[in-house]
């Protein structure tokens, strides 16, 4: 038995492989993944970080009272800890209002980000804000890839004139810059968090349509296709078992990756004021709560800084992780390099 | 080359047509009544939506609209735009001028400060200055275009006080309302100098710093990447260990033989690289309060005027090919190994 085993060549581990330690040693990469890990706790652990300043909705829709949820949101024994975390009612996104002010308030104890115009609490924006980001970028690039694998998998398995078709409107689609043509989409599907979301992915999917479509013809000209094909395999499982299976990897991992570049797209109409309802926790709206406090207003210069600049640099660093990250994968997958 | 290109522009039609198909395909989601304003064409018309309705039978199938639409664009008529309350194309040919002027005044800059810093990073490949250069692009590339336009304004010019926003002063623009201060391109830099008003260029041209700024922090990061692996592409190749054996000065083969080839892929950037700063306009012209067509767009994709959104990105749709076509020209021309048939 062990004769046999050692006759075996040696299975590498992926972490023992060189991509994955060349990946390891990059420090860009680690930075990068650093930066998520942050957001990603600041994201679970939302309703810890805010338990004392949780809006009144939201505590009634898990049905805890002021004082209790303090206790109860921090005690992981307690299942209204895990219910907040992993499925939180739609409530609890509503940014607590403090005033109606139209005027900001600066940093105090209780308010440690500042109060944004409209008495919104920026610190509880930022926090559930983390949760908002992660959840538009993982649905749109589900989305993206559903798109993608049923245009670029029909075009790539039957070829022809539908395959031509189909990358016309790839061509079309792609030509257009992408913050435009979903700016479009937006208003006309109008306002609200998953109008947003599909309105994006009607714009990111193109390139990833293409990608895939590329590596099923590649993977279709390969001989254990062919094999597959004389043995009798219908269309539906050369397809399901054989072709996309080894030509969905790439397009999988680089869509995913691609998450930074979603959530500017998103944070810009969200800016533009095409996002979210009013009030949700999304950075992109929260700057443009700040719209008019940005420019020198009323002859003080920055001295409203904090309602523009957490939300900013929130987004800016949330795209930085995942653009680092990606850079170094895509260095990593590079068959040059 | 030349059937190449006929058969390129006449994609563009072709483009156009599937664009609009599918913008009013996704504008059949809307009632007949918002649907209506694509129709009209003066402020007057807007009161009598009913009767739109009814001419235009817009309470009928798409094919039918779709038709109806499509010969009143060919005979000109791009309909209203409630945003600027005039037809769509007098709101265009008013407004393209300071988006042109804006997206000149930021492309040489673009270029010159991507195509330097890529050079520069491949030629000092892995020192410090690579590393510090490399860290910059990814930054800049993760930078939302309106996050750092809101950082220039409220920093240098609301902290520091310096440039402007706007285009010109509302002085200088009352002024040129009633003078005889003569347009002839549009461009109130160009213009100012052609009709000998200095102080016009230089404030028109004090207040596209920042804008341009804005453009070129976030657009010329992705030509920087492209033309550092490029760079050292050609750098790697033959042809430079030969022209450094035969003793040429290391100056001349990077930038007369090495850098030359090396452009020949940011080229190819072009189209995305414009199809970015479009994007950026867009948000840039809203937030530093600049009266281009971007800031019309911005206001109508807002007010949901759908019919202003179909005809910018018609125009768009339009700029964008046309662009294409000529990176197409430009490839043939820069690099004579490359034909088309």
């Amino acid at each position: 038995m062990s004769s046999r085993a050692s006759l075996e060549p040696k299975r590498e581990l992926w972490y023992e492989s060189k991509r994955f330690r060349r990946f390891r040693r990059n420090p860009l990469a680690l930075a990068g993944l650093l930066i998520l890990l942050f957001f990603a706790g600041m994201a679970l652990l939302a309703p810890v970080l805010t338990a004392d300043r949780l809006p009144r909705g939201c505590m009634r829709d898990l049905s805890l009272g002021r004082s209790e949820a303090r206790q109860a949101l921090r005690n992981p024994t307690r299942p209204a800890f895990w219910r907040a975390a992993f499925a939180p009612p739609k409530s609890c996104y509503k940014i607590p209002r403090v005033s109606y002010s139209p005027v900001p308030k600066p940093p105090s104890a209780r308010y440690p980000l500042g109060i944004a115009s409209g008495g919104y609490d920026i610190y509880y924006g930022i926090v559930w804000g983390a949760r908002t980001s992660f959840y538009i970028g993982v649905l749109v690039v589900g989305i993206v890839l559903v798109i993608a694998t049923m245009v670029g998998g029909l075009a790539g398995l039957f070829g022809g004139w539908l395959d031509n078709l189909l990358m016309r409107l790839v061509d079309v689609v792609y030509s257009i810059p992408g913050l435009v043509l979903a700016m479009v989409f937006a208003s006309i599907f109008g306002r609200g968090l998953i109008k947003t979301m599909i309105a994006i992915a009607l714009v990111a999917w193109p390139i990833y349509a293409r990608m895939l479509r590329g590596n099923i013809l590649q993977v279709k000209a390969q001989d254990y296709i062919s094999a597959a094909h004389a043995v009798g395999a219908g269309y539906g499982r050369l397809f399901f078992k054989h072709i996309l299976p080894n030509a969905i990897g790439p397009m999988i991992i680089l869509a995913s990756l691609d998450i930074g570049a979603i959530v500017i797209t998103a944070s810009t109409l969200a800016f533009l004021g095409l996002g979210a309802d009013v009030g949700y926790a999304d950075w992109g709206q929260m700057i443009s709560f700040a719209r008019s406090w940005i420019s020198n207003p009323g002859g003080e210069p920055l001295k409203y800084w904090f309602v523009w600049f957490w939300p900013s640099m929130a987004i800016a660093l949330f795209v930085l992780g995942w653009n680092l990250l990606g850079d170094a994968v895509r260095d990593a997958l590079d068959p040059r390099s | 080359m030349f059937n190449y290109i006929a058969r390129r522009l006449l994609q563009i039609p072709v483009v156009l047509f599937v664009l609009s198909l599918v913008i009013m395909g996704l504008m059949q989601l809307l009632s007949p009544q918002q649907r209506a304003a694509a129709f009209v064409t003066s402020d007057k018309q807007i009161e009598h939506l009913d009767q739109i309705i009814e001419k235009y039978h817009l309470d009928e199938g798409f094919l039918v609209q779709y038709r109806l639409w499509a010969s009143e664009v060919l005979r000109g008529n791009l309909g209203f735009s409630r945003i600027s309350k005039e037809p769509v194309l007098t709101t265009v040919r008013k407004r393209f001028p300071a988006s042109m002027e804006l997206a000149l005044a930021a492309f040489v800059p673009i270029v010159l400060v991507g195509v330097w810093l890529g050079t520069q990073a491949a030629t000092h490949r892995d020192s410090f200055l690579d590393q510090a250069l490399r860290v910059m692009a990814i930054v800049g590339w993760s930078l939302p275009t309106f996050v750092v336009a809101i950082w220039l304004v409220a920093w240098v010019y609301g902290g520091l006080g310096w440039f402007g926003i706007g285009r010109l002063p509302s002085s200088l623009l009352i002024e040129l309302a009633g003078g005889d201060f003569r347009r002839y391109t549009g461009l109130f830099t160009i213009d100012g100098l052609l009709n000998g008003r200095l102080d016009i260029a230089a404030e028109a041209l004090k207040r596209l710093v920042l804008p341009a700024a804005a453009l070129v922090i976030v657009v010329s990061a992705g030509i920087m990447r492209v033309m550092r692996s490029s760079m050292l592409d050609e750098l790697g190749k033959d042809y430079v260990r030969t022209a450094r054996a035969k003793g040429l000065p290391e100056k001349t083969v990077v930038y007369k033989h090495a850098r030359r080839n090396a452009l020949i892929p940011v080229i190819t950037m072009a189209g995305p690289m414009l199809g970015r700063m479009i994007g950026g306009i867009v948000v840039i012209e809203l937030i530093f309060n600049f009266p281009g067509l971007g800031e019309w767009a911005a206001k109508a994709a807002l007010q949901l005027d759908v019919t202003t959104l179909l005809a910018f990105v018609m125009l768009i749709g339009l700029i964008m090919a046309t662009a294409n076509l000529l990176v197409d020209v430009a490839y043939v021309i820069v690099d004579p190994r490359i034909r088309y048939e």
